[in-house]
């Protein structure tokens, strides 16, 4: 699907859909953060590191994925 | 509230943050509580209630998301997604799973009872309307929220 054809699906998109939508991608995000925190730390990233990429505090991403 | 909760239903709650963490969201909800109060139901209620399975309802909970996620674009199919971490604070309940909660304590009223069962939960999860995610997937499994709702008086 090209981007015209995306920019028109979503103008036409019944919002009960869109909004399911985000929950989804809310979900999927978390998902795929704890996933890939998990990874990173077994391959020997610091903190600080994982909170870099993700745009946050070295304290607030230990305190969400730290043991 | 929570001191009338029968022993199930306590476990039915906790369940429900369960789900919601196996699921990704950091809120619990209204399909999260139907979850939980699926999954302890005594078993010799089982044909008496919804005449669905937790099982069916994660499995349409997740059709849901895929289609949802379709619409927009996104393609999520074979994306590894392990359960979040749970959170140190106290997850809170959203405002429909904070009504659901108050109907079930009305159905207890309504019925005489002294304990809020799991089956109370159902009762007042079957009165949610679209949108909200408990009622979509009651329509999508084809419940029928009259008649599950006889049975589950009825067994009471």
């Amino acid at each position: 699907m090209d981007s015209a054809d995306l920019s028109t699906r979503l103008t036409s998109l019944d919002p009960a859909v869109g909004l399911r939508a985000v929950g989804a991608l809310h979900r999927l995000a978390e998902q795929v953060e704890a996933s890939s925190v998990a990874r990173a730390r077994a391959q020997g990233w610091s903190w600080e590191q994982i909170g870099d990429a993700l745009g946050v505090s070295r304290q607030s991403v230990h305190a969400k994925h730290g043991k | 509230m929570f001191e009338q909760f029968a022993g199930e239903t306590r476990a039915a709650v906790s369940d429900a943050l369960e789900e919601a963490r196996l699921r990704g969201d950091r809120r619990i909800g209204t399909e999260h509580l139907l979850l939980g109060a699926l999954s302890h139901q005594p078993a010799a209620a089982a044909g008496t209630g919804l005449g669905v399975d937790a099982g069916a309802v994660r499995d349409a909970l997740r059709e849901l998301d895929t289609e949802a996620l379709t619409a927009v674009g996104v393609d999520a199919r074979g994306v590894d997604r392990p359960p979040i971490p749970a959170s140190r604070k106290r997850t809170p309940f959203t405002s429909s799973a904070k009504s659901v909660l108050g109907g079930a304590l009305a159905e207890v009223r309504r019925e005489g009872a002294r304990r809020i069962t799991p089956a109370h939960l159902l009762i007042a999860l079957l009165e949610t309307k679209e949108p909200d995610p408990a009622a979509d997937v009651l329509t999508r499994l084809g419940v029928d929220r009259a008649a599950a709702r006889e049975r589950l008086r009825r067994a009471a």
